[in-house]
């Protein structure tokens, strides 16, 4: 799709308020009927678009369960399960019984806080990832139990995120040591090793890297950081889709004099279309490029939205849906829902 | 050195000779007093310095083996708890309290320069807490100093 033909703007659809504190993180279930929130004020909260009147409202909060900070929040594959992140050490999983979420487990492991948490393509394993520099993997289990498959040390540093990926169970982690780590299965035997580090001597960052995303396809990756730059990864997609197992990822391109404060968010929609979120309160919109340069840039600025928040953008989360929503979360304690639509 | 008056004929040249020795002495002085302390703090520090390295080696020597036999304790009561009913624990656990039994099986207890002790330490931390979350039980060798407490108080 050329999108450089078509005027485009970002349209806001509605301003989530309810959270007390900063909202740090979001999750739109698999059909993209819900979104979930999470945020400094202890609490995750669901919201839901009434039919009627294609409004978005708050469905449940969900409280009393962690004591501090919500930093991260995924839904799993199927829809059924939320598991959500929190600086009180524990990720909890919560399922839809009737009509209310109800917390079915937690995970305790992890030291001190929790940073992120992902689910693999099939739902049935569960990443963390937390400031004691370590990674964890979760094998879910009947009945809601959750056993501990391996965990990870390797990163020098607190871990920020970590991310599946989209297609095979590799998990991919970025630190605020400055890398982004690439860990496989060796075999069958739950020994998880990392086969890649993604680091300054491979073009990588300069500082933290705060988040990563997938194409559709799962052969690109876009890492954004505290560097203010967006960088482009990508893999041989057919050693990959033969079933060989991981391939290595090698540096595409640098997105660098586009953003003046730290990335915290980046996420690529199903069209391909790279969203970011930054802490100078902004919504950044990339494309590929189809200018045909060949040592051109790959990807340039197709929009950008200023202002969109009042305050450092945390997380920006592109809906799977027919229109193309994007929801964004910030420090300011709002959620904005936006379309990204045709000039009318 | 003082160097040698040159040689010449009789009892003069004795007497300059002994009379230079007498000042030597005290002109050297002070180089002779710093030799001596050196040579005495010398003797001291090695005396003390390996003193020292033996109370750290036997306080360090205690901390691991304390560590080492925590996890071995542990070892033993799920093992027991494995015979009892060996359906007590899921293929995982067990297959990880077997590696953590081999673990300390490997461990070097009699040679401190193997540079795999703290790599098989390592992974018996590892694989201790992994099991410990699996279990939901809520263990820890008290000895061990986390990172959380050398960690400043940052949050982001």
């Amino acid at each position: 799709m050329d999108f450089s033909e078509e005027g485009l703007e970002l349209k806001e659809i509605q301003r989530l308020e309810g959270h007390n504190d900063k909202v740090w993180s979001l999750a739109w279930n698999p059909t993209s009927t819900l979104l979930a929130s999470c945020s400094g004020d202890k609490t995750v909260r669901i919201w839901q678009r009434s039919p009627s009147t294609s409004s978005w409202h708050c469905k449940a909060v969900l409280e009393e369960t962690h004591t501090r900070t919500v930093r991260s929040c995924a839904w799993s594959p199927s829809g059924k399960l939320l598991a959500t992140a929190s600086f009180d050490a524990t990720t909890a999983i919560w399922e839809l019984i009737g009509d209310d979420f109800e917390c079915v487990s937690t995970l305790e492991g992890h030291e001190n806080e929790v940073k992120s948490v992902s689910w693999n393509a099939s739902g049935s394993l569960l990443a963390t990832c937390s400031r004691d520099k370590s990674v964890w993997i979760w094998e879910v289990q009947p009945g809601n139990e959750f056993e501990c498959v391996s965990v990870l040390q390797g990163h020098t540093q607190d871990v920020k995120m970590v991310q599946w990926h989209p297609i095979m169970d590799v998990l991919f982690s970025c630190s605020y040591d400055n890398t982004v780590k690439i860990w496989a299965e060796d075999g069958d035997s739950d020994d998880w090793h990392c086969v890649q580090t993604l680091g300054e001597s491979n073009n990588g960052h300069t500082s933290t890297v705060w988040a990563l995303s997938f194409n559709p396809e799962g052969d690109k990756m876009v890492t954004c950081s505290d560097d203010l730059t967006v960088k482009i990864w990508d893999t041989d997609s057919i050693t990959m889709q033969a079933g060989e197992g991981y391939a290595p990822w090698k540096h595409l391109c640098t997105l660098s004099g586009y953003h003046d404060r730290t990335i915290f968010s980046a996420h690529w929609s199903r069209e391909g279309i790279i969203a970011t979120g930054a802490a100078d309160d902004a919504i950044r919109f990339f494309v590929e490029s189809k200018d045909g340069l060949v040592d051109g840039p790959l990807y340039k600025l197709m929009l950008k939205k200023e202002q969109a928040h009042d305050m450092d953008i945390n997380s920006v989360q592109w809906s799977s849906g027919e229109n193309r929503l994007l929801a964004s979360a910030s420090d300011d304690g709002t959620i904005k829902i936006w379309e990204l639509a045709s000039i009318t | 050195m003082a160097s040698q008056p040159p040689v010449t004929a009789g009892a003069t040249g004795t007497a300059a000779a002994s009379i230079q020795d007498i000042f030597d002495s005290s002109l050297n002085l002070e180089e002779t007093h710093f030799n001596d302390g050196f040579t005495e703090g010398y003797n001291a520090g090695l005396i003390s310095g390996k003193e020292e390295a033996k109370q750290v080696g036997l306080k360090f020597g205690f901390q691991v083996g304390e560590e080492l036999g925590f996890y071995r304790g542990c070892v033993d009561v799920w093992n027991s708890a494995i015979e009892v009913d060996s359906t007590r624990f899921s293929s995982r656990v067990q297959k990880s309290i077997k590696q953590m039994e081999e673990l300390l099986q490997k461990y070097p207890y009699f040679d401190p320069d193997d540079e795999s002790a703290q790599e098989i330490m390592d992974n018996l931390r590892l694989k201790f807490r992994a099991i410990c979350a699996t279990l939901s039980v809520k263990l820890e060798y008290n000895g061990f100093l986390k990172s959380s407490s050398e960690a400043k108080d940052i949050e982001f």
